[in-house]
């Protein structure tokens, strides 16, 4: 039985998509969405201006908080509540450290853009490999 | 014939130039246009100018560099070759620009160079040698800058920047008298003045320092083949320069999307300045310098600096700290009311990273490792093209 869902979501439609599954196919469970913020980019822009803010946690609230409405919007349409969680670093090692605790993972198949790829590998992939239950891949 | 391929040759480094002006006007002029300082036209006029200054002064010690000395034998630098290696770079370029890899235009020319030096038996080892050298030297040194500003000053500075634009004009010219006067606009704090025009002017020294080092990126190929003499081929990047500022531009401005675009307005001015200053000085001793590895550093040592400063406490507040942040941060970002928050207990304190953490040995490899990936890739491409492609005459 599939009680408790964790949904990591980026800014890609991928992250949509794989809410929109994970509501769909367990009308019942308690699901999760996480925003891991700060993780490496092309320039490594993002983890300094979430570092340089005088109130850490309020900069770290502030970017997760575009996902997290694309989050609640999806859940409204699918007349959901969710729970939302921030996490702070590098993405597939901090989704899969999160990961206890839930029954399921359910994660986008891939990030939209070149750059996080060439950075990240396929965050979904290593998730997949490493986390302690099981993961659905949604594309 | 000969005409025509250098017709191309000009046309293929004005492509280089144009893309230039293209890249650099955003991260220069971008804080400055994005607080309503300064227009987008007057942005890239600024980029034009001080471009062209950087490019007339110290620039041409680069080209040097790149047409004449990276070969033992400059007469490698056939015009089809030249067209070769101009294209790589036009690549790099475009590789950045529209997949958001960023990569070094000049490392990507001194690498397309280099492959050229190679297939032809004429790469001049020892200048091969201290370029890389200084392209190790120079992030370091700006990342140790950056972090000593990060974790000593940082809360100073952003205290003096903050930058509150009041309505109405910033100065107002009074031109009753013999001598026009010019005062502070209504509402014009003089704080408002310095940040204004501190932001403006760090933006003019990261053009000047463009200028310095990526006039060569455009045009060295072509004055050391000899087709194009020295100051008629500065005035030609300038050119193109320009027109990338004018017109390309516009859009990077407008997206401000880009990782280095956003960053908060005192670090923006703390990373151009540590950057903008040793990719000057590498330029003067003749050193093609890599901005964007220089400025990546500068911002990783400036959010490590930051970072560690924050956590300058005992492991065991670290972890109170670090429990607290994870309280706010679930309330904050808690959905529904009334809904359980994860339990604080259970969570184990180490593995909440700090946010010096976001900032470790392999993220940071990973990046460099990134940037390097499009001059690596001109470096054995130029190599292959040149060693078996018969056209060249070097095979």
């Amino acid at each position: 039985m599939v009680s408790r869902v964790l949904v990591p979501m980026d800014d890609s439609e991928m992250a949509d998509a794989a809410l929109e599954f994970a509501l769909s196919a367990f009308p019942s469970a308690a699901v999760t969405v996480l925003h891991v913020a700060g993780g490496p980019t092309s320039y490594m822009g993002e983890a300094m201006s979430l570092a340089v803010a005088d109130d850490v946690d309020a900069a770290v609230a502030d970017r997760a908080e575009p996902v997290f409405e694309r989050a609640r919007a999806i859940a409204d349409d699918a007349d959901r509540e969710i729970t939302t969680e921030i996490e702070l670093g590098s993405p597939a090692k901090t989704i899969i450290n999160h990961a206890e605790g839930f029954d399921l993972v359910v994660i986008g198949s891939h990030s939209s853009n070149l750059a996080s790829r060439l950075l990240l590998g396929n965050v979904a992939e290593t998730v997949a490999r490493n986390a302690p239950v099981p993961v659905t891949i949604v594309r | 014939m000969i005409e025509g391929l250098l017709l191309i040759g000009v046309l293929v480094a004005m492509f280089v130039g144009y893309n230039i002006g293209g890249s650099t006007t955003g991260p220069a002029f971008g804080p400055a246009v994005g607080a309503g300082t300064i227009s987008k036209t007057v942005a890239a006029a600024l980029m034009s100018l001080f471009f062209f200054l950087g490019a007339w002064t110290i620039g041409r010690r680069v080209v040097d560099t790149l047409g004449r000395e990276l070969v033992t034998n400059p007469g490698v630098f056939t015009l089809p070759a030249s067209i070769t290696v101009l294209f790589f770079i036009g690549l790099a370029l475009f590789v950045g620009n529209v997949f958001g890899v960023p990569a070094s235009t000049s490392m990507t020319a001194v690498g397309a160079i280099a492959g050229l030096g190679l297939a032809s038996n004429s790469l001049n080892w020892a200048v091969m040698g201290e370029i890389v050298t200084w392209w190790l030297v120079a992030p370091v040194v700006g990342f140790w800058v950056s972090a000593v500003i990060g974790r000593y000053f940082y809360a100073a500075l952003n205290k003096r920047v903050a930058l509150v634009q009041s309505d109405g004009p910033l100065v107002t010219v009074d031109r009753s008298g013999t001598l026009p006067k010019i005062a502070l606009g209504p509402g014009t704090t003089r704080r408002e003045m310095v940040g204004t025009t501190v932001v403006v002017a760090i933006g003019c020294i990261m053009a000047f320092s463009s200028g310095t080092s990526n006039v060569a990126n455009a045009i060295a190929p072509l004055v050391g083949s000899g087709a194009l003499e020295m100051n008629p081929g500065i005035i030609l990047a300038c050119v193109a320069v320009a027109l990338g500022a004018f017109t390309i531009a516009r859009r990077t401005l407008d997206t401000l999307g880009s990782d280095i675009t956003s960053l908060p307005l005192t670090a923006a001015i703390v990373v151009a300045t540590v950057s903008s200053l040793l990719v000057i000085g590498l330029s003067a001793i003749k050193i093609p310098a890599s901005f964007v590895v220089i400025a990546t550093m500068s911002i990783i040592g400036l959010g490590w600096g930051r970072a560690t400063r924050t956590m300058r406490a005992s492991r065991e507040s670290i972890s109170d700290q670090a429990s607290d942040a994870r309280v706010t941060v679930g309330s904050l970002a808690a959905d529904t009311e009334g809904e359980e928050l994860p339990d604080i207990g259970e969570e184990d304190p180490e593995d909440i990273p700090a946010a010096a953490d976001l900032f470790n040995p392999s993220t940071t490899a990973r990046v460099i490792l990134m940037q390097n990936v499009v001059p690596l890739i001109s470096t054995i491409g130029a190599y292959l093209v040149f060693r078996f492609l018969p056209v060249f005459g070097f095979s």
